[in-house]
């Protein structure tokens, strides 16, 4: 961690790229979603505010579905701090290192150990938090289209709606999800630039941290 | 046949005082309320005329306040609903029956021994204290409707509370008031049931009722049933369990506001934020008023209200989306977006929009909290002193070490 190496090699441009559509994406959800839910301002916005969350909302599945197909095909760095590679998926899913590992990253973000712990490609929660993105996105795409009247009569997903308690039910659960997505990128934020910026700079501008003697 | 039936329309049209123009007008309406072209109306009218018989029907109440009745009978002046509503011959009718006492119960157990009737049913099915909250003529009103309903050729729900109980089936319902399908499923009676929700019923859905049954059908209630376009819609009863509700699809196949005429305002971010406001007196759109059109399915705003003036709307009240399903539950407060989340005594109801936000502050807060705690363990910058092993792995080393 820390001012340690950050290769290109752990996020490939592909990488970069889907995390922008992602990033863009969810601001423009999160954003409408808020107007969708109580216009706050009247300017002329909830037709814009819709078409914005329409196409976002489809950009955005199709972005994570090229994310997952493309994590079998293209190789990234199997660790943060070397140029190796294996497929993606492989370091993506939780690897040997992160085995016995979470009870240990609690305790150590929660102040209960000192050192860092030992880890694959991300730490234990990372995983985690990374992986359910995933089931995440499509739950709020479940929800999102039962409340979106061209197809909220498909019986997929009008029996879900009967299962909640009906639309209203449903709209809520939409809008708790825009919150729990707004959770995770403020923590996502929180710890991705905690130690300093050399993530950031790697997965937005594509830009290496070397440290001195390495190259 | 159809002769005598012409001609009896047309003496009810004429003592009434309205022309074949205005019936042809009406019929017209009756079209728009099934889903059907205007151009149907003669088919209508002309089935209406063909109409070999009177169906005997029972108007029964349960726990009801009466508002759907007071919702067919508000007529001040000839019209053409209760016309054809006379389609129906009416044996049974608390409210406004002229028999009373024994007299009236005989008309009620003479016509289920007839059979072949249709059940008209209003006001929720009150179980509570074993069906003894609601006693009529000294008998349960769950066991009336189970008799009633058993015989009859159909039921039809009116009113939210005959559907799935209503406003009285609210939380915490002491009463346990249900719905006409739930307490049939519970019985086992299988006659089929016509659900027409909101709260009152519109007059004019149970018109087009008759009219598709007379239209389509002859008048055969198997038929009518078979023919006509339902759509189903689900909901768990808190005592019953699931429930399959029959609704036609041209009256409950649509949202409010997919068909509000102040939809343009919606789409332009044109909104009432205040009662006696100008955007109010300008007709925007009651969104943030509370309006539950976005997830309320009714044709209200074509077929309207009150003989076709006005509807809530457009009379400038948020709609408080009483034709959706355990609708005051689902939609209080009537003023705001989304409903309340009841939290238990503790905490009681509270909006989505506080539960995210005190979260999401929460969340800020601790992270604000961590990231100075990091600061302080000195962590930030280089990050923290790395393991040269795992935790686990040194646990074990150390016991193989101690079995040595
Ligand atoms: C991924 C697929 C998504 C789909 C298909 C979808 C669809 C929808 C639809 C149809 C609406 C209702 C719009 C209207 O009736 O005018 C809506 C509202 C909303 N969406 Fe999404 N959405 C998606 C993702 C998201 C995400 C990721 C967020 C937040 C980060 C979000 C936040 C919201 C919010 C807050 C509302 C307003 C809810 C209310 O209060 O009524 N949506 N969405
Ligand atoms: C800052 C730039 C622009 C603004 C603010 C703007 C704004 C608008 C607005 C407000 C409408 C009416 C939309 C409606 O009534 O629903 C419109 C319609 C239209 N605009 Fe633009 N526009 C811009 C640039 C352009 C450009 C560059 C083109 C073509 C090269 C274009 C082509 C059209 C067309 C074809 C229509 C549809 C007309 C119709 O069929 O009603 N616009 N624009
Ligand atoms: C303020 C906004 C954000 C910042 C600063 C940010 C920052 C970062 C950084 C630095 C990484 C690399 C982590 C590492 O190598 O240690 C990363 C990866 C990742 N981020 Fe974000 N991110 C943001 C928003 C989002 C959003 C909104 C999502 C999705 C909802 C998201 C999903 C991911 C995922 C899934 C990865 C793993 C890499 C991959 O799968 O390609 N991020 N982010
Ligand atoms: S008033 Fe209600 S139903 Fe009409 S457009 Fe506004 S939100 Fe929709
Ligand atoms: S507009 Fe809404 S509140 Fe008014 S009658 Fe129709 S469903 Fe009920």
């Amino acid at each position: 961690m820390g001012s340690h190496a950050h290769y290109r090699e752990a996020h490939p441009l592909v990488f970069v790229i889907t995390h922008w559509i992602n990033l863009i994406c969810m601001v423009m959800l999160a954003f409408s979603g808020f107007y969708i839910h109580f216009p706050f301002f009247s300017a002329g916005f909830m037709g814009v505010a819709r078409g914005m969350h329409f196409v976002a909302m489809y950009v955005i599945l199709i972005n994570l579905v090229f994310r997952i197909v493309a994590a079998f095909f293209v190789k990234t760095a199997n660790q943060l701090e070397t140029r190796e590679v294996d497929t993606d998926i492989k370091n993506w899913l939780p690897q040997a290192e992160n085995k016995h590992q979470l009870v240990e990253t609690l305790k150590y973000y929660l102040f209960f150990r000192k050192e860092g712990v030992i880890s694959g490609k991300y730490g234990s929660l990372q995983k985690i938090a990374y992986l359910a993105t995933v089931p995440l996105t499509f739950i709020q795409a479940y929800t999102g289209f039962a409340i979106y009247a061209p197809f909220a009569d498909a019986s997929f997903l009008a029996a879900g709606t009967t299962l909640v308690g009906g639309p209203m039910n449903m709209r809520i659960i939409h809008y708790f999800g825009m919150w729990v997505f707004i959770l995770f990128t403020m923590v996502h934020a929180y710890l991705a630039n905690i130690y300093n910026f050399a993530p950031s700079k790697i997965i937005f501008l594509w830009k290496e941290t070397l440290p001195e003697g390495k190259h | 046949m159809a002769h005598e039936g012409h001609n009896a329309l047309h003496d009810l049209l004429a003592v009434r005082g309205v022309t074949r123009r205005d019936f042809l007008k009406y019929c017209g309406s009756i079209a728009a309320a099934l889903g059907l072209s205007e151009t149907m109306a003669p088919q209508i009218a002309a089935a209406l005329e063909g109409a070999p018989k009177l169906l005997p029907t029972l108007w029964l109440n349960g726990g009801s306040c009466s508002g759907c009745t007071e919702s067919i009978a508000q007529v001040d002046s000839p019209d053409v609903a209760t016309i054809v509503l006379d389609y129906l011959s009416t044996n049974y009718f608390e409210t406004i029956m002229a028999a009373a006492g024994e007299q009236a119960e005989k008309q009620l157990s003479d016509t289920i021994a007839a059979g072949g009737y249709l059940v008209i049913y209003e006001g929720s099915v009150m179980t509570g204290q074993d069906g003894n909250t609601l006693l009529v003529a000294g008998k349960k009103g769950t066991e009336i409707l189970s008799e009633a309903a058993a015989g009859a050729a159909a039921v039809i729900a009116v009113g939210s509370c005959a559907v799935d109980g209503g406003w009285v089936y609210g939380y915490p319902n002491p009463a346990e008031a249900t719905g006409v399908q739930a307490w049939l499923n519970h019985e086992g009676i299988t006659t089929p049931v016509v659900n027409l929700p909101s709260c009152p019923v519109n007059p004019e859905w149970i018109v087009a009722m008759v009219v598709q049954l007379l239209l389509v059908a002859g008048g055969d209630v198997a038929t009518f049933v078979e023919k006509t376009e339902w759509l189903t819609r689900s909901y768990t009863d808190r005592k019953y369990g699931a429930v399959d509700l029959l609704m036609p699809k041209g009256i409950f196949g649509q949202s409010i506001h997919d068909n509000c005429p102040r939809r343009g305002h919606f789409e332009n971010g044109e909104f009432v934020t205040e009662f006696g406001s100008k955007e109010e007196a300008m007709g925007y759109c009651l969104y943030k008023m509370g309006c539950k059109g976005p997830q309320t399915f009714t044709n209200c705003p074509i077929v309207r209200w009150n003989r076709r003036t006005s509807w809530c709307v457009e009379a400038g009240s948020p709609c408080i989306g009483c034709g959706g399903l355990n609708w005051v539950d689902n939609n209080a407060p009537f003023f705001h977006r989304l409903s309340d989340m009841q939290m238990g005594d503790a905490l009681g109801n509270v909006q989505p929009g506080t539960v995210g936000a005190v979260v999401g502050g929460v969340a800020a807060a601790a992270l604000v909290a961590h990231g100075l705690g990091m600061k302080a363990a000195g962590r930030v910058g280089d990050g923290p002193p790395m393991e040269e092993m795992k935790a686990y792995d040194r646990k074990r080393l150390a016991k193989k070490g101690g079995d040595k």
